[in-house]
């Protein structure tokens, strides 16, 4: 599990279906995805699309922006879910 | 499609969209929509004068009476008409032979008169005058209120202390769905979202069982028609009583509801499908909910039951009180707001196949409509110097399911109106359907 990285994964679906960045490979782990454009619709799409990729259930209770406002937060989110 | 907001008097309650797709999909069939009415059964012919100011100062509190629904942009809006339409109309029978048959025609034919959504009156009040008795039908629009509403308006009527009318004066504004959700968080908004999708997706796994078979789903639904029976006092105390024992005090609905699938199941335990499913058509928190927050108190919750659950009478009372305190539990109708928000913004078409098909199967997911206003109280057992002696209500229906029960107690008499649509289903199976579901209502 130590070896699980998450972000590739999420990278390429943010920033193919969710939202536009000019250069993603500048885009850090840490860069704030809400300030980005990820909008509410996006999030439902993405923690539905996490789901089904990652194999994890995501409460309800703990969608809130520290979570889900990074690649960083949103990895450490599925990890805490996926064992 | 206009853009513009002329005329517009206030929006449609994103809740009341649930209902109005419901009405697009019984127009889809070629049926008048979602028309409903609430009859009160009076001794002899009201005080018409008097009724009629009534009615005219009703119609000068609420103006959206004199509204219609259109579309502007991808929302609908109860918009003003250029011209005042006539909103009361009185019927009288002329041979005292065929009075009964009078009453049913001229019902069903005001239930069943087609107009354009946009031509259409919210709300009409139909006064039906016979020798022996008389009926006044308050005829509404689903979007524009529930029964509980209708209850609210006939209360409105029959108040003659112009303070006291004051208190019915509703708010105009912000929708009462989009206040509530204001009071989330945009995040704890996809939470909810999520849950109510999960919700769905957990207990939407079989496929819903339509009291129908290939030769009836395959006729074109004609017209709604209608049979209505009142069970005894003694009767209805001993069902009350049974309600209490088998599914508790708050969840009476629930017994009513379980009763008539076990009904259906008995009549044809061949009907395909794998599970009774039938959309919550009452008051979830009793007193307690947010009017209409729920738009109608009808929303895309639902009751399930398999066919093995169904035979068993505790098993099944059991697993829906289950199921319900689960719902209330974990707050499933707030989860709901904002799938209804969501909802409205969609086409109705696409609203209306989201909420009538099963996700899983694609196929009809109602098993019959159901509705339950419980006991009803006037402050006057009088309306307009008629004594109201019962009461009854009626809804159109899509098809399938084509079938629905409407349920209320009135002074201690439970009221059972099967509505049903001609010529899937006719007035000699509902009868033995209603036999095979008193039996089941009277079983201890």
């Amino acid at each position: 599990m130590q070896d699980f990285s998450a972000i590739p994964k999420l990278r390429e679906f943010i920033f193919q279906e969710l939202i536009f960045v000019e250069s993603p490979g500048q885009f850090g782990d840490q860069d704030d995805l809400l300030e980005a454009g990820l909008d509410s619709m996006g999030i439902m799409r993405l923690i539905m699309f996490i789901e089904d990729e990652f194999g994890v259930t995501l409460p309800d209770t703990e969608i809130e922006p520290e979570n889900i406002g990074s690649f960083n937060a949103l990895e450490s989110w599925i990890k805490k879910h996926k064992n | 499609m206009v853009s513009n907001k002329e005329g517009i008097l206030q929006p449609l309650n994103p809740a009341d969209t649930f209902t109005l797709a419901m009405d697009e999909e019984i127009r889809q069939e070629n049926m008048p929509g979602s028309l409903c009415g609430f009859a009160l059964e009076l001794s002899n012919t009201p005080n018409i004068e008097a009724l009629e100011t009534q009615i005219n100062t009703f119609i000068k509190f609420f103006p959206v009476t004199q509204s219609s629904l259109q579309q502007r942009g991808k929302l609908f809006y109860w918009c003003q008409q250029e011209n005042t339409r006539q909103l009361f109309f009185q019927h009288s029978c002329s041979s005292e032979k065929n009075e009964t048959r009078f009453f049913q025609q001229t019902i069903e034919k005001i239930l069943n008169t087609k107009e354009s959504r946009e031509q259409q009156s919210p709300v009409e009040f139909h006064l039906l005058t016979g020798s022996n008795k008389s009926i006044f039908l308050l005829r509404w629009i689903h979007p524009f209120c529930d029964a509980r509403g209708a209850e609210l308006i006939l209360k409105f009527l029959m108040t003659d202390n112009p303070k006291q009318l004051e208190k019915f004066a509703a708010p105009f504004g912000k929708p009462l769905v989009n206040q509530q959700l204001d009071k989330y968080k945009w995040w704890q908004k996809i939470g909810l979202f999520l849950k109510a999708k999960r919700h769905i997706e957990s207990i939407d796994q079989y496929q819903s069982i339509v009291p129908l078979d290939q030769q009836q789903l395959q006729q074109q639904p004609e017209k709604l028609s209608y049979a209505i029976f009142r069970i005894s006092k003694q009767k209805t105390e001993k069902i009350n009583k049974i309600a209490r024992k088998q599914v508790g005090l708050t969840g009476a609905s629930l017994y009513f509801l379980g009763c008539m699938m076990r009904a259906l199941e008995k009549i044809n335990s061949d009907f395909p499908g794998e599970a009774y499913c039938v959309p919550y058509a009452f008051n979830l928190r009793k007193s307690k909910v947010l009017t209409p927050v729920l738009g109608n108190h009808v929303c895309a919750l639902f009751s399930q039951a398999t066919r093995e659950q169904v035979q068993n009478r505790s098993i099944l009372f059991q697993h829906l009180k289950q199921q319900n305190a689960k719902v209330i539990r974990e707050k499933m109708d707030y989860a709901f707001l904002p799938l209804m928000w969501a909802g409205s913004w969609l086409s109705l078409e696409k609203y209306g196949k989201t909420l009538r098909q099963s996700y899983k199967t694609g196929t009809e997911r109602t098993s019959f409509w159901f509705s339950d206003i419980g006991p009803m109280n006037f402050e006057s057992q009088h309306f307009f110097g008629a004594e109201i002696k019962g009461l009854f209500h009626l809804c159109q229906i899509s098809t399938p399911p084509a079938l629905g029960l409407l349920s209320c107690q009135f002074q201690g008499q439970l009221s059972l109106t099967y509505n049903f649509i001609e010529p899937l289903f006719n007035h000699q199976w509902i009868e033995q359907l209603h036999s095979f579901y008193l039996e089941e209502l009277l079983t201890e």
